[in-house]
């Protein structure tokens, strides 16, 4: 059975990541009153309290509510990591490269970036962070968005002493606060994208960062191993595993049964997570799809069979509802961006 | 806007205490030979009065010119309101108080008066002070709560007026960055890095000529629009803006920190959002 945790049950301790976000908006001139509306935390943050990812989510809308700037969401991302979860950010800023910061913070996504799952791909000489939704978060997912790409640039840059040639793709058009993307971000910058992605030559990842030591991250992830795992959010381990089983025509009843809970109740929890079993799906059919149009430049007819689609004509069409666009403009505007990873790997190679 | 309980009890609780005065020394009229249309023009004036003493008290910090401008307010509210009781109530005419409380209308705009008088004083003041903040046209919105200073939007309007221009004269825009600002947060608390932006704020601001316009672009990031500099003439400016800041010493809570910038300049041509991301593609690069 697949472990999972709903966004309603208490799971994030309060004095990491709702403390930080508390403590930032006060360091704004904020009233907890209002930090904490409608979250029912109202006797405060207690240290030693669980949060449910419902009221973490909650606070954050009206942080970047009452504080009304664009730079909130950057500011707070710049405080979430390592964060001050003992073992799992000790073992984040003992990694000694970029692969090993990766594979802890995707490995620990539940207790580092509670509410958005890392998801790193590699092909060729490009390696791809994308940020898939733990919980849900229809209203505000823009802007945690911006703060979860923040943490992981700035963790990198204060890890490595430089920055990094990320360049960044957004699910969304292009915002007027632009200025902080390129400040805190940088200005290789896309929007309009399918996903939220962050990408980076590959060569970057085995690069040895300036205070790096194998023995002490080997026993940072040895401590950290040792710990009690953290169940994922309901939809990060429900993409997971209709990644996995994205031919085999995933069905809720199948789903529901291997999640342990009847497909009523399963229907429920997707519900309060302000998704459907089917759009969870075509969602990361859409990602496969984009994965077989860009890496493996399939074309509509092998993309079409590997989906388990009746035909191209049904798979356009699909795709089209998915995503707005037909495949076509799609892979017009990859061979525009051709460049872009062209030139991505160039630098590789010179780097 | 929050409103304080003091005022609103005291704007308040004046008219209702008036109405008690005149019902317990006159004698109500009937309302067959009530002048609406006196009342309605004179409970309006009163009732509008109190609106905007409201707002004044509200909206200003305590002090000498807030106080006259209240006051002026309060005193036309209830020279107006005793007037429109009037219309409802007969008093004696010859009862001296029922003559000074009309008597405070032209009292209340006296002193409404004497207090614009020193607002326009004090807006004049702040004008000073907001210079080199702002340019051409004033805009109460785009502010940055930390440093006090025009945002990127103010930035790209007053880049699009320039454009806008026959371009007889130049114009220079120049970033600034903090050098290992993050490091700054990361090592000192970002209470410390907001103070550092505030004392680079400063230094900067202290360094500009009359006719530069100051604005915090994102983060770390400071823009200055140069009108009427050539792009060498700029680069000297910006290059003498970093070496003010380099030698300022600012103290932390936990002893001195090192603040050096850099700059990068480029004359506005084109597009606000074109110019804006390729300066900052250089700045990164640098």
């Amino acid at each position: 059975m697949i472990d999972w945790q709903p966004s309603g049950e208490p799971s994030i301790p309060a004095r990491q990541q709702p403390a930080l976000a508390l403590e930032y908006g006060r360091s704004r001139d904020a009233v907890d009153a209002e930090l904490l509306r409608d979250t029912g935390l109202v006797a405060g943050l207690a240290p030693d309290v669980l949060v449910s990812p419902a009221q973490y989510l909650q606070q954050l809308s009206n942080t970047f509510r009452a504080l009304g700037s664009p730079d909130t969401s950057f500011m707070l991302g710049q405080l979430l990591l390592p964060g001050h979860d003992g073992a799992a950010s000790h073992a984040l800023v003992q990694a000694p490269n970029l692969r090993v910061l990766l594979e802890t913070l995707c490995r620990y996504h539940a207790r580092l970036t509670p509410l958005l799952r890392p998801r790193v791909e590699r092909w060729g000489e490009v390696a791809l962070v994308y940020w898939v939704d733990a919980y849900g978060a229809p209203g505000i997912r823009p802007a945690l968005v911006e703060m979860h790409m923040t943490a992981l640039v700035g963790l990198c840059r204060w890890l490595g002493g430089e920055r990094l040639p990320w360049r960044f793709c957004f699910n969304r058009t292009a915002p007027r606060h632009i200025e902080q993307h390129h400040v805190h971000l940088g200005t290789e910058l896309r929007f309009g994208c399918q996903l939220d992605a962050m990408l980076i030559p590959a060569s970057w990842l085995d690069r040895p960062w300036p205070r790096a030591s194998e023995l002490a991250s080997r026993l940072a992830q040895q401590a950290l191993a040792a710990e009690p795992p953290r169940a994922p959010g309901l939809l990060a381990a429900l993409y997971d595993y209709l990644l996995a089983q994205v031919r085999a025509a995933p069905t809720l009843e199948r789903t529901a049964s291997d999640f342990g809970v009847s497909p009523a109740t399963f229907k429920r929890q997707l519900l309060r997570h302000h998704t459907h079993f089917q759009a969870e799906l075509d969602q990361v059919r859409t990602h496969v799809a984009l994965w077989l149009i860009q890496v493996e430049r399939a074309d509509n007819e092998e993309v079409a069979r590997y989906l388990g689609f009746h035909d191209a004509a049904n798979f356009r069409r699909s795709f089209k509802r998915w995503t707005g666009l037909t495949p076509g403009p799609i892979r017009k505007a990859m061979e525009g961006e051709s460049g872009w990873f062209g030139e991505l790997k160039g630098r590789a190679a010179g780097g | 806007m929050t409103l304080a309980i003091r005022p609103l009890v005291l704007v308040a609780g004046l008219p209702c205490s008036l109405v008690l005065l005149f019902a317990l020394a006159g004698t109500i009229l009937p309302p067959a030979q009530w002048n609406w249309m006196d009342i309605a023009s004179e409970g309006g004036t009163a009732l509008l009065a109190a609106v905007w003493c409201l707002i004044v008290l509200n909206s200003r910090p305590d002090g000498r010119v807030t106080r006259l401008l209240a006051g002026g307010l309060a005193c036309i509210m209830l020279g107006s309101w005793a007037d429109c009781l009037d219309e409802a109530i007969e008093v004696d005419k010859a009862a001296l108080w029922d003559n000074a409380l009309e008597a405070l209308l032209p009292l209340g705009m006296l002193v409404l008066t004497v207090g614009l008088y020193y607002w326009r004083q004090e807006q004049a003041t702040l004008s000073e002070h907001m210079r080199k903040r702002e340019r051409l046209f004033r805009n109460h919105r785009p502010f940055d709560r930390i440093t006090q200073l025009a945002d990127a939007a103010y930035l790209r309007e007053q880049l699009r007026l320039e454009s806008r221009r026959d371009g007889s004269q130049d114009c220079v825009l120049a970033l600034f960055d903090i050098d290992g600002f993050h490091r700054i947060n990361r090592e000192h608390g970002p209470a410390e890095g907001d103070r550092v932006l505030q004392a680079v704020a400063h230094m900067l601001l202290l360094n500009l000529r009359n006719e530069d316009l100051l604005c915090r672009y994102a983060g770390d990031r400071f823009a200055v629009l140069m009108p009427g500099l050539g792009v060498d003439e700029a680069a000297d400016a910006a290059a003498h803006l970093c070496c003010m800041v380099s030698t300022m010493r600012y103290h932390g809570a936990r002893g001195q920190v090192r603040i050096t910038l850099r700059h990068g300049c480029a004359p506005t041509q084109g597009a606000p959002d074109a110019l804006l991301a390729d300066l900052c593609r250089r700045m990164d690069a640098a």
